[in-house]
């Protein structure tokens, strides 16, 4: 047996390097992983050289990009000047709108409850594959991330927090990977539908839409906030190529993610549940 | 040694791509520099020490994607043992010979990475559009190899000769 072993050596590691990853992964299916210790002291490793790299380069653009920034200034400013004072008044409109809102509010008995805060974070990295697509974020366990965590920026939903990385980083999930599913609402029509990821950076699908729904190109797709990981009513992007085969259930469409996930820099991190709304007393006050 | 430059080597080119592909906001395609590595260890290597080389950079890649385990390695030695089949015939010490194998490499690794998504996906969704940037990823990959040839070459001066030809 052990002359069979050496006289085989060679052929049997080759083998086994060959044939153990592929049946772990086929029998891991589609499932992500949970980082190893060996797994951890990678990370470990590159998380600062991310951090390295990402600031020089950010800090050699800037440079650059100020420099570039000074050409025009003064006439920069006059226009700044002018747009400031027309958002001072627009947003003192704006108060006077939001104290008018608390007042009906309170005479509604109606109380807002924020659980925690959201959380800034700085994009240091990408994976290394076309076929998964994550980003690395500079915030981890210690700061309060959680796994599950929506993250969006103001444009809209980027994804969510898939997994932690030693050193204080997480890796994020994006809405266009192809294991990313989100629930929907057709913000004019109020038709209910699911955001599929489609991979390879390609705009995101539009599944479960019954072929006579309310649906045309451009409309805005929100959160519905009944997938238990995203609060309801952020922006995911906006509908376009509505297509209506005929004798299909279903109709197609693909959703154009509104937050530009190829230029993302800074993301915020959310609770799971940001906001919840709960009714202080089961009538009206009259 | 070899095999820890080589280790260490992937890991490096995998921070670096990580930031660079994300600052010059490449989606469709991303730059398979790793399989560089894996195809000058099928070249060069012998076939254990290639073989353990390949599975850490496969390892690797697999670390840094987050995502399903064994896909890379099983494709990064796979690849690794394809690349030693064919070097019994075609000697590739020449730069731009090299590149090409990178390039054919990645176009095959691609594919394969494709088709096995494909497979545990649960909706197949994606498959067809990231084959899309397949032929810019294998350009991309043949010219990073091209680029990558004299610092590889060092890792290896014993094996160097003066001539380079197709046929040994």
């Amino acid at each position: 047996m052990l002359s069979l072993f050496k006289r085989y050596r060679e052929l049997l590691i080759v083998g086994a390097l060959l044939i153990y990853p592929l049946v772990t992964y086929l029998s891991s299916g589609h499932r992500g992983r949970e980082p190893n210790v060996v797994d951890r002291a990678v990370l470990f490793v590159s998380a600062p050289v991310q951090r390295l790299l990402t600031g020089g380069i950010e800090s050699t653009r800037g440079g650059v990009d100020g420099y570039i920034a000074l050409r025009g200034a003064r006439d920069e400013r006059d226009r700044c000047v002018a747009d400031l004072s027309a958002t001072r008044a627009d947003l003192n409109a704006m108060h006077e709108a939001k104290a008018e809102n608390e007042r009906l509010r309170a005479a509604l008995g109606y109380t807002e409850t924020t659980l925690e805060p959201e959380l800034a974070a700085r994009v240091i990295g990408v994976n290394a594959s076309p076929h998964y697509i994550s980003l690395r974020i500079n915030r981890g366990e210690g700061d309060g991330v959680r796994v599950g965590m929506p993250v969006l920026t103001h444009d809209g939903v980027v994804g969510q927090v898939s997994r932690f990385v030693v050193g204080g980083a997480a890796d994020v999930m994006l809405i266009t990977d192809p294991g990313s599913r989100l629930g929907a609402i057709v913000q004019r029509s109020r038709v209910r539908a699911t955001a599929v990821g489609a991979g390879g950076g390609a705009p995101l699908k539009l599944d479960n839409v019954l072929h006579g729904d309310d649906v045309v190109d451009g409309d805005v797709l929100i959160t519905s906030g009944t997938d238990g990981l995203f609060p309801k009513g952020l922006v995911i992007g906006k509908v376009q190529k509505v297509t209506r085969e005929a004798n299909a259930m279903f109709l197609n469409a693909e959703i154009a993610p509104a937050a530009d996930l190829r230029r993302l820099e800074e993301v915020l991190l959310l609770p799971s549940t940001l906001a919840v709304v709960l009714p202080t007393t089961p009538e009206v006050k009259r | 040694m070899r095999f820890a430059a080589t280790v260490g080597l992937a890991l490096l080119f995998l921070s670096i791509e990580s930031v660079v592909t994300r600052q010059l906001g490449l989606e469709v395609t991303r730059l398979d520099v790793t399989l560089a590595l894996v195809v000058f260890l099928g070249l060069r290597a012998a076939t254990l020490e290639g073989a353990f080389g390949a599975f850490a950079i496969g390892y690797l890649v697999d670390v840094f994607t987050g995502r399903p385990t064994g896909l890379f390695p099983f494709l990064a030695v796979l690849t690794f043992l394809l690349t030693r089949m064919l070097s019994s015939f075609v000697d590739a010490r020449a730069r731009g010979l090299f590149a090409l194998l990178c390039g054919a490499s990645a176009l095959v690794h691609g594919l394969l990475a494709a088709f096995f998504s494909w497979l545990t996906s649960p909706s197949g969704g994606g498959t067809i559009i990231s084959l899309t940037g397949l032929p810019l990823q294998a350009l991309l990959c043949a010219v990073s190899a091209a680029l990558l040839w004299p610092l590889l070459r060092k890792l290896d001066p014993a094996n160097e000769r003066p001539q380079a030809g197709m046929l040994r």
